[in-house]
């Protein structure tokens, strides 16, 4: 009998080992891909290819700051990817009319800022579980960018400014590298260290509980929907601009690469656990395998194939986690 | 006075001949047509082109949108037959999926065209050739190249493995540039997905990892100018790049063309010219008249400002010049097909 439960246990403690320390496995994860693929392929150690690594990084990292805040409060958000494309739009057209920077990027801001308005008062007014309301959301939003524009809005304006946006180098780094690591790090220290990052764990940890609390849970989850939103303006903006137009059929899958990546790096798609920390990691993850693949000239179909295997690996460790934390 | 008389009564007859042979065909009242994916730049344009021919014609279309969905294009078709239209026009999601309907079509006597892929049990098909298309592009990139790349030609292919009609594109380019540059290579074969953003994520990296390319070619206008931009954002020159884009179906090759200096080639598919071709085929068919089975709609390849022969632009609205569209004279029958590939 004992020797019966002996390896059950040693196997439950062992995967506890490894829930509990999921930054660290992934940290040791990105390392043995880095050599492994250094290995195999020299030049994926070269400067140029480290650039586009973090250069694809950062559309994914900006968006996948708000997700993660999202997943905390026990929400989520499937409509980015259609966002994206319809606020990269809206960008370069209101650009191309004023020749404006400054108005092409408040429009983005104002266009996606709505649409995650609209998402957190669909969620929190009407009670339309998030998954729902978004993936309407998406469908309206696809639908949508092709009443506004039946193809690609092509830059007009020839406004150097805003090829820089996307394109644009600080020294040696991308400009929209820079603009993510702001970000992440506003994003960061908002969550750790502020009432409102505090109060969205309380929320998605046990709605319930903040709400005899005081808390006004609904209000912050819409506020987490609005973040999101005005992220995915920022990233509409970044995208139009390495586009060199507004690509009304962008973003598609961009939803599930972020998703995966936040629950990759430990956010809890029950709410109430996570970090943006585990959340960088999660994107470096993935992007390092999208590089990988094509460096290593595999096949690759593999590149859709790997963010749904994550997602269902990532998704059966937060469940040991949480059973582990219920006994 | 009888001179002139008979000879009034001789030039009415003529007229009345000449008027007649011009409309000895009936026309149909009215068209359906089933489109895989209307939102689609392409099928916008083969629809235009299919409302232009039967406006002249002076009939009606109509457009049901199968959405990328095999069971609705099926129930949009059965609509259409319980509707009467004249003739059925139809781009088949899945070309599997639309044999039964051939079936019962025949059957009850009405008329279809097919548009892009063959199927089993079709009457006729109207299409363009994807490997020509390729090829023919690829031969002006090779003249290119020995002109202006010192004869050298390393291909970066964003490419669609998934579809043969893709597939063929990319094979007939780099078969074409060989006829100039038979050294010519292809460094990067890759999966643009058809997107944009997806063909400059492929391209970025796959530049990290050999940027030693001069030629970006891709399956369709998205592609070439994921690529461009990605080979852009690494901050390299184009003054030794040619980049040659596929479709000719909207306005951004237009605006690359004019913009960006590596751009000079494009292979133009003319999706309205598909358009008019499918309804030609259809009053013939209305009227009982012998059709081909394939029925080829002409491609060609553009060089520079060549696009402003077939089109212009006036703001945001592409013109077609039927003239000169009409004018490109299409093969009798492709130099390669899907079915080669299988071999």
């Amino acid at each position: 009998m004992t020797t019966d439960t002996l390896p059950a246990r040693k196997r439950g403690v062992s995967l506890s080992a490894l829930t509990d320390n999921s930054q660290i496995v992934l940290i040791g994860l990105l390392a043995v891909l880095c050599i492994g693929i250094s290995l195999a392929a020299p030049q994926f150690y070269s400067p140029d290819n480290a650039i586009a690594i973090l250069r694809q990084c950062a559309l994914v990292l900006i968006v996948a700051v708000g997700m993660t805040m999202l997943l905390v409060a026990g929400e989520v958000d499937l409509s980015v990817g259609a966002s994206l494309a319809f606020t990269g739009c809206v960008a370069m057209d209101v650009t191309n009319r004023t020749h404006s920077v400054v108005l092409g990027a408040l429009a983005a801001l104002a266009f996606s800022g709505a649409v995650g308005l609209f998402n957190g008062l669909v969620v929190t007014r009407l009670k339309i579980n998030s998954l729902i309301a978004t993936i309407a959301t998406m469908m309206i939003l696809q639908g949508g960018v092709y009443l506004y524009t039946r193809e690609a809005v092509q830059n007009h304006h020839l406004l150097d400014a805003f090829t820089a946006i996307g394109a644009g180098y600080v020294g040696p780094v991308p400009i929209p590298v820079i603009i993510a690591a702001v970000i992440f790090a506003v994003g960061y220290v908002t969550l750790r260290f502020t009432l409102f990052g505090r109060y969205l764990y309380a929320v998605g940890a046990n709605l319930r509980a903040a709400r005899l609390s005081g808390l006004r849970a609904e209000r912050l989850k819409l506020l987490a929907f609005v973040i999101t939103g005005l992220l995915v303006g920022v990233a509409g903006l970044i995208l139009a601009s390495l586009m060199n137009a507004g690509q009304p059929t962008a973003g598609r899958g961009f939803e599930l690469t972020v998703i995966a990546a936040v629950i990759l790096g430990g956010t809890s798609l029950a709410g109430g656990r996570g970090t943006l920390f585990g959340t960088l990691l999660g994107v470096l993850v993935l992007k390092i395998v999208d590089n990988g693949i094509i460096i290593l000239r595999w096949n690759q179909d593999l590149q859709m194939v790997v963010p749904g295997l994550v997602i269902i690996l990532a998704t059966w460790l937060d469940i040991v986690r949480r059973r582990n934390d219920a006994r | 006075m009888r001179k002139l008389l008979i000879g009034l009564l001789a030039t009415s007859a003529v007229a009345v001949m000449v008027t007649g042979s011009a409309f000895a065909e009936k026309m149909p009242k009215k068209v359906g047509y089933v489109v895989n994916y209307a939102t689609h730049e392409w099928y916008q344009n083969v629809i235009k082109g299919m409302k232009d021919r039967a406006a002249q014609l002076g009939f009606e279309v109509e457009v049901k949108d199968a959405n990328l969905d095999a069971a609705k294009q099926i129930a949009a078709a059965e609509d259409f037959m319980s509707q009467g239209v004249d003739v059925l026009i139809i781009t088949p999601v899945n070309e599997d999926a639309v044999v039964p309907l051939l079936r019962r079509a025949k059957q009850e006597n009405m008329p279809i065209v097919l548009e892009g892929n063959p199927v089993k049990g079709m009457t006729t098909l109207v299409a363009i050739c994807d490997y020509d298309t390729g090829y023919h592009a690829g031969v002006e990139a090779g003249k290119y190249a020995k002109e202006h790349l010192g004869g050298k030609a390393k291909v970066m292919n964003v490419g669609l493995p998934l579809l043969s009609a893709t597939v063929l594109r990319s094979n007939g380019f780099m078969d074409g540039i060989k006829t100039e540059v038979p050294d010519a290579v292809m460094v990067h074969d890759l999966d643009g997905g058809g997107n944009p953003d997806r063909s400059f994520e492929v391209s970025a990296a796959a530049l990290a990892q050999n940027g030693d390319v001069n030629v970006i070619y891709g399956i369709n206008d998205s592609s070439s100018l994921g690529g461009l931009q990605a080979w852009k954002a690494a901050g390299k020159s184009q003054d030794d790049l040619l980049v040659v884009g596929t479709g000719g179906e909207g306005l951004a090759f237009i605006n690359a063309i004019e913009k960006e200096p590596s751009y000079k080639i494009e292979a133009a598919m003319f999706p309205e010219k598909v358009g008019f071709t499918a309804i030609d085929a259809a009053v013939k068919l209305y009227n009982k008249e012998e059709v081909p089975s394939w029925i080829v709609s002409p491609t060609t390849p553009m060089l520079g400002d060549g696009w402003k022969k077939y089109y212009s632009v006036d703001g945001n609205v592409r013109t077609i010049n039927w003239d000169a569209v009409n004018a490109v004279k299409a093969p009798d029958k492709c130099m390669k097909t899907a079915a080669d590939l299988k071999k």
